[in-house]
């Protein structure tokens, strides 16, 4: 799965989207590194959505550019692919799971489009279902079908878009372990947008926090919790547990608390 | 244990077996009771000295339908005369009118769906169309068609394309927002675009305005050939009750009860085949 799939390295440079007088965007710069994790965090209505739109080349900015491994986009560019948050309306179900993961692949020689199909489905933990229908399946087994049509067009980048919103927490858990797994060994770039603090910060090598509409970024988080992270160890790491009141402190705009106990004391006496 | 194992699943111990065909016996009881009774009312109605001079007795109706429909040798592959002459010219032309409704209604349906301005632009004229009761224009398709086949068929088609053509449209605008930025980010071709998303997920919606306008063909048909026409079932209703044939008259109605009920099983079926993805899906969210 290795061919040719170097991952790709992703700059926004002072994006800024403007619909009449409402300035959604305002100027965003930030870098998603080559073959890491990164996350897009922010609070509703933060412009989350306009801006994944001009990642993928679905939009133009109003000003600023989008760098795709050095050069400027102007459509969809390839190597990308992408997961969306509903999988009932990003699946098709009047096609079984194979010929829905195959979709993209259209124009690909048959064989080696179902080979692809079968990879990108045993990477997913999903080998032996290509003959079910998505609505034969549950919610989470639903998402994983969509993950497999991402991973099927072998993506340099993989963007997702709030891609474990409709399904529930155990679930969401699973399949954060599993993007990771499936990070660790294909080394693509992996850019989520999430409003969930924990999930960013468990998923993520850098995390870049965006302020209320109109967007700016807030704070790019590198996160150096080690690899493979678990569910309960890292969820329980001091470092973890810092890191997401930090993010949730940005989120809601309350001033960093002060360390230490002597502080505290010194805030008792204030 | 096997025994006991086998007696806690439902429908499949043999004391089970009875009850359950008591209970398709009840169901077919129960389905015969209004046909019965309609027959009644129908004999009843046939046996009256006034009324049961135009009212043939059920009976003799099905006794003239055979004659007339079925009466022919192998030659005439066991047709009666009456449905060379009129059963299937009446059926070719429905036929005919449908699938041009079909088509043109699936096609303009499709292509007003997808571009808001060309839908803006012919919206006018497709209320005024729809809002036309087709058999007032029988006369005019007769003047511009002459009296051939092609005014009845044409007739036939512009009178079942309103429900094809306005569930085209809904169901192609219905594929909503999700599908439409799968095809933008996976770059997918214009033509897979449209026969891989936007037709499949509108099959549903244009198979229900198919099924609503096979039954108005039939209508269609009828009122198509009650003027100006030499064969054909409509025409046949006028002719025998000029000719105070009331049998023939009787048949000519079990006739189009029959193909009526036939067309609906037809339609039921290829629907369960090819939409059985549809029946899955919807199911999953009830």
């Amino acid at each position: 799965m290795t061919d040719n799939q170097i991952p790709a390295e992703l700059v926004m440079t002072g994006i800024a989207k403007v619909y009449g007088t409402n300035r959604a965007i305002d100027d965003i710069s930030a870098t998603v590194p080559a073959g890491q994790v990164t996350v897009i965090v922010g609070p509703s209505g933060a412009g989350k959505t306009t801006l994944l739109r001009i990642i993928c080349g679905l939009d133009a900015p109003t000003s600023g550019q989008v760098h795709f491994d050095g050069a400027p986009i102007d459509g969809v560019p390839d190597g990308l692919a992408m997961v969306f948050q509903d999988y009932s309306r990003s699946l098709f179900p009047w096609l079984r799971v194979e010929a829905n993961v195959g979709f993209p692949l259209r124009r690909i020689d048959k064989k080696l489009r179902r080979s692809r199909v079968m990879e990108a489905l045993e990477a997913v933990g999903l080998a032996g279902k290509e003959h079910l229908y998505p609505w034969e399946m549950s919610g989470g087994m639903q998402q994983r079908v969509a993950i497999a049509r991402a991973l099927a067009c072998h993506p340099r980048l993989l963007v997702m878009d709030e891609p474990y919103a409709s399904v529930d927490a155990q679930t969401r858990a699973e399949l954060e372990d599993l993007l990771l797994t499936i990070q660790a060994t294909m080394k693509i770039t992996v850019l989520v947008v999430t409003h969930d603090i924990d999930e960013s910060v468990y998923l993520a090598d850098n995390i870049i926090v965006l302020s209320k509409a109109p967007s700016r970024v807030s704070e790019e988080i590198p996160v150096r919790l080690a690899r493979p992270r678990d569910q309960i160890t890292t969820k329980e790491d001091a470092e973890f547990i810092r890191l997401r009141a930090h993010v949730l402190r940005l989120l809601r705009n309350i001033p960093e608390a002060p360390t230490g106990a002597g502080s505290l004391a010194a805030k008792v006496t204030a | 244990m096997s025994v006991l194992t086998r007696a806690a699943q439902p429908g499949v111990s043999a004391s089970d077996l009875p009850r359950r065909s008591r209970l398709i016996g009840r169901r077919v009881v129960l389905s015969a009771i209004v046909p019965i009774l309609i027959l009644l009312v129908w004999w009843l109605g046939s046996l009256s000295p006034t009324k049961g001079l135009f009212i043939a007795s059920p009976l003799a109706t099905v006794v003239r339908t055979f004659q007339d429909f079925l009466g022919g040798n192998a030659s005439h592959l066991f047709l009666g005369t009456v449905a060379w002459q009129d059963l299937l010219p009446s059926l070719w032309r429905a036929t005919v009118g449908f699938w041009l409704a079909l088509v043109v209604g699936v096609v303009v349906g499709t292509a007003l769906g997808v571009k808001p301005v060309v839908a803006a632009l012919f919206q006018p004229l497709v209320h005024l169309g729809r809002s036309l009761p087709t058999p007032a224009l029988l006369g005019v398709f007769f003047l511009l068609f002459g009296t051939g086949d092609w005014p009845k068929v044409l007739l036939i088609a512009f009178g079942v394309i309103w429900p094809i053509l306005f569930n085209t449209i809904d169901g192609v605008q219905g594929i909503g927002t999700g599908r439409a930025h799968v095809a933008e980010v996976f770059k997918l071709r214009r033509r897979d675009v449209l026969f891989r998303i936007l037709l499949p997920g509108a099959a549903p919606k244009i198979f229900a305005g198919a099924r609503v306008a096979l039954s108005l063909s039939l209508i269609m048909m009828i009122i198509s050939e009650l003027q100006k026409s030499r064969n054909g079932l409509g025409y046949l209703l006028v002719a025998t009750q000029r000719n105070f044939d009331y049998p023939g008259f009787w048949s000519v109605l079990l006739v189009l009860a029959l193909i009526g009920i036939i067309l609906n099983i037809i339609i039921v079926r290829i629907e369960r085949r090819v939409l059985a993805w549809h029946q899955g899906a919807t199911s999953q969210h009830d």
